[in-house]
């Protein structure tokens, strides 16, 4: 590659990176506030709460982890020797703006327009704001998402457009057998897929594959988005729930590999070079790659094993699903041989960005098994939708994925900036202590869904208060040795070095992260767990005729939107019926026909135990 | 806890345990250094693809039989009739029989909802979906009386966590 083309891709990998740990900064905060609300400290209005859920989940999931790695996937490529050709540099930098743009749109759609549905907005909840939010946010949401989407429809040619070029070095010009080269089919059948002088690079494999990958399962999706926004202008077009959900997760399944495979390329790029020898890889890799092609697009159902719908062809898919989602970790395990192996008994260069890696395997091998786990459908359905799963996607995106970013970007940082970096013992600390903070609060989520601990929910039962309260100090110590890598990468920027005085022996930072978990375990053990902010005050007692009422009230969801105090109750989503004090009649009819965002009980409850609930909600409240 | 939330429990740790011995096994073998014959870990990559790949048939033929779909409620069955819609879930009061097939069929007037039972100390019985313009249907059998809390568990809006109510089972 010529000085030029090296700068192209340099200054390219340098923006996205920029951009993504910003991004990182804002929603990954997010999720500290989120946790410490869930476990009652800083408590946030479930509204908020779930507007910051959808912003945090989109920010960190794409607007930092798949961003950063898109860009860090043309610095793979540079140093595989791939330069971006001029369509594909012009898409690199279309591919930057659209994200921005689409990330930006979903942060406003959710801060400033309170629009919660979560990251995955599940059809047709979009359009069910229970008067938080309305259609036009919905539109403005889903147009939003829709620019994130192309944005990773044009990274995919972008990249496409780079490995088919020359510098892939196959024998045969004609372009399905390039792009078999590219997808490493060269290590399984040398003749037919041919290359002269050398094979493929192994980086450049996975980065074909979730290219490919990525257009088909993109898609389908975007088709959903613009009905969404053609629902919000005219309501009365509707789609298919079940196959509204499939298409979901037919995007939501592989866009978890836009994160993984882009940071197995980075493995295959830099564990060799620390260990100083080639990736110990035989043949047999480029089989898990040929079949993580097919079937990354194929296992999407495994997210919704608990739907099954009588009449509906589903239950007979999401058994289809287990063996070929079992297939897909073939690849994973494969991987994870050939790179713990070329570490094995090898010299290696241990610094701060190995590792960050050496963890971030670790890490990934860890959230295998627990990845296992979810995809064998009778262990699933115990899971499902438990915290368990958010300590399972955590440990690969927080961990798994993270680490290989920040690896890389210690890394490469300096090589990008032509700066050395700042401080080799601060990154050290962040490492060690995101590394160690994150699998504990990993564990905390885990413990708690096996527990039977839901997800997505704004308050707890409290029965999980108290492992809950634990995460609080682990959280904020994890959120804070951020500040080490945002400080090292604004010093270093700036062309600073700090001089380094020991502090970074693995003693200092063995003794120093065990003080920290100590002190964290020992506050919580002192007064985390004294649990006396949720201990309600007795309800004052209710006549025997107002009894049925507090029945209607308690079993119907009255108390899931209404704050009342004689019934222990504290929903926001409707108004504060103590502050409100409404007549029977008035309960009555709204009861019966509904309003705003109430739904009619008129045919779900008897017009007696209507009268019933009246009474008492204008008892109660006199 | 419950059975299998157990089982897991107990193997994700025993493995995560193995898991974590390899990897400080391989990052102390960087100490010594050496000689290692590349070639030959190249060739056993082979053998290890095997051995996934037995291990994976081996937990999918151990665990296929527990999948619960398809289970279908007998003729004396006690049908309930459950509407989820935000954020409330609606069931008949006539109290459910223990040691009696329940077939609950689910419906959802207008989110996706995931019906959720548990015992009153909080150990997750079963959860299923409900979809709005499907019906779900659900056999279970209910071993001791008792009062059993529903959840809701798939998100479903603004009221999501407080979408709960109680039902009563009789022995």
């Amino acid at each position: 590659m010529t000085t030029e083309q090296l700068a192209v891709s340099r200054a390219l990998a340098f923006r996205y990176l920029v951009a993504s740990t910003a991004i990182l900064g804002a929603a990954g905060s997010l999720g500290i506030l989120l946790r410490d609300s869930q476990a009652n400290v800083g408590r946030v209005d479930p509204g908020w709460w779930y507007a910051l859920m959808t912003a945090h989940g989109l920010g960190t999931f794409v607007g930092w982890a798949a961003f950063a790695l898109m860009g860090l996937s043309y610095w793979v490529l540079a140093h595989a020797g791939f330069p971006l050709r001029r369509l594909g540099r012009r898409l690199a930098v279309a591919t930057w703006w659209l994200m921005v743009l689409g990330v930006a749109g979903v942060v406003v759609t959710c801060l400033a327009f309170k629009f919660g549905g979560s990251w995955v907005f599940l059809y047709p909840i979009a359009f069910h704001g229970a008067g938080q939010w309305g259609r036009w946010t919905a539109f403005f949401f889903s147009f939003s998402v829709l620019l994130v989407g192309l944005s990773i429809v044009t990274w995919c040619v972008s990249i496409l457009h780079t490995v088919l070029g020359p510098a892939l070095h196959a024998v045969s010009p004609r372009l399905w057998t390039r792009l078999g080269v590219a997808l490493g089919l060269g290590y399984v059948a040398p003749k037919r897929f041919a290359t002269n002088p050398r094979p493929t690079p192994y980086p450049v494999i996975p980065l074909t594959v979730i290219a490919v990958d990525m257009i088909i399962a993109t898609l389908p999706l975007a088709l959903l988005l613009v009905e969404m926004m053609v629902q919000a202008l005219s309501p009365g077009v509707h789609v298919d729930p079940l196959l509204a959900k499939n298409v979901l997760w037919f995007f939501g399944h592989p866009v978890v590999y836009l994160l993984l495979f882009p940071t197995v390329a980075i493995y295959y790029t830099l564990v060799p070079r620390f260990a100083g020898r080639d990736l110990v890889a035989g043949n047999v890799i480029a089989i898990g790659w040929a079949i993580a092609v097919a079937a990354n697009v194929l296992v999407w159902a495994h997210h919704i094993y608990i739907d099954y719908p009588s009449g509906s062809p589903q239950a007979a898919l999401n058994v289809s699903e287990e063996p070929l989602t079992y297939a897909v970790t073939i690849v994973s395990a494969l991987s994870l041989y050939s790179l713990f192996f070329t570490m094995y008994r090898s010299k290696f260069n241990w610094n701060a960005a190995s590792t960050a890696l050496y963890l971030g395997l670790a890490s990934w091998l860890l959230a295998g098994f627990s990845g296992l786990v979810n995809a064998t459908i009778a262990f699933d359905q115990v899971v499902h939708n438990t915290l368990w799963i958010v300590g399972h996607f955590h440990q690969m995106a927080l961990l798994g994925i993270g680490l290989g970013i920040i690896g890389a970007t210690y890394a490469w940082l300096p090589e990008l900036v032509d700066r050395p970096l700042y401080s080799e013992t601060l990154a050290r600390w962040h490492v060690w202590l995101t590394f160690v903070f994150a699998t504990f609060n990993t564990a905390i989520w885990m413990y708690q869904g096996l527990l039977g601990g839901p997800r997505r929910y704004a308050v707890l039962p409290h029965r999980y208060d108290t492992a809950g309260q634990l995460a609080v100090p682990i959280s904020i110590i994890l959120g804070a040795a951020q500040l080490l890598f945002a400080w090292n990468i604004v010093q270093t920027l700036r062309g600073r070095q700090l001089a380094e005085r020991g502090a970074g022996s693995p003693r200092a930072i063995l003794v120093g992260t065990a003080a920290l978990l100590g002190a964290a375990i020992g506050g919580w053990a002192a007064i985390g767990t004294t649990g006396g902010s949720h201990a309600a005050s007795p309800a004052p007692p209710v006549p025997a005729a107002n009894a049925a009422g507090k029945h209607v009230f308690l079993t119907a969801g009255c108390s899931a939107c209404h704050t009342l105090k004689a019934a222990g109750s504290t929903g926001t989503v409707g108004p504060n019926l103590d502050a409100k004090k409404p007549p029977e009649q008035l309960v009555v009819r709204f009861v019966t026909n509904g309003k705003k965002a109430m739904p009619p009980y008129k045919g779900r409850l008897t017009p007696a135990q209507i009268r019933q609930v009246a009474a008492y909600v204008s008892q109660s409240t006199r | 806890m419950i059975t299998t939330a157990v089982v897991i429990a107990v193997a994700f740790t025993a493995i995560c345990a193995l898991g974590i011995a390899f990897a400080v096994f391989v990052g102390h073998s960087t100490r010594r250094g050496g000689d290692v014959d590349l070639e030959r870990l190249r060739n056993t990559e082979r053998s290890w693809f095997v051995v996934a790949v037995v291990i994976l048939v081996a937990i999918l033929v151990a665990t296929i039989a527990f999948t619960p779909y398809g289970r279908s409620a007998g003729r004396d069955a006690q049908i309930v009739h459950v509407q989820a819609f935000q954020f409330a879930w609606l069931m008949p009061s006539t109290p459910i029989r223990a040691n009696r097939q329940v077939e609950f069929v689910l419906t959802s007037k207008d989110v996706n909802h995931s019906f959720a039972v548990y015992t009153m100390s909080g150990k997750l019985l079963f959860e299923v979906q409900v979809m709005p313009g499907k019906t779900q249907r659900y056999v279970y059998t209910f071993r001791s009386a008792g009062t059993y809390q529903v959840l809701c568990l798939e998100y479903c809006g603004l009221g999501h966590s407080d979408m709960r109510t109680q039902f009563t089972v009789s022995a």
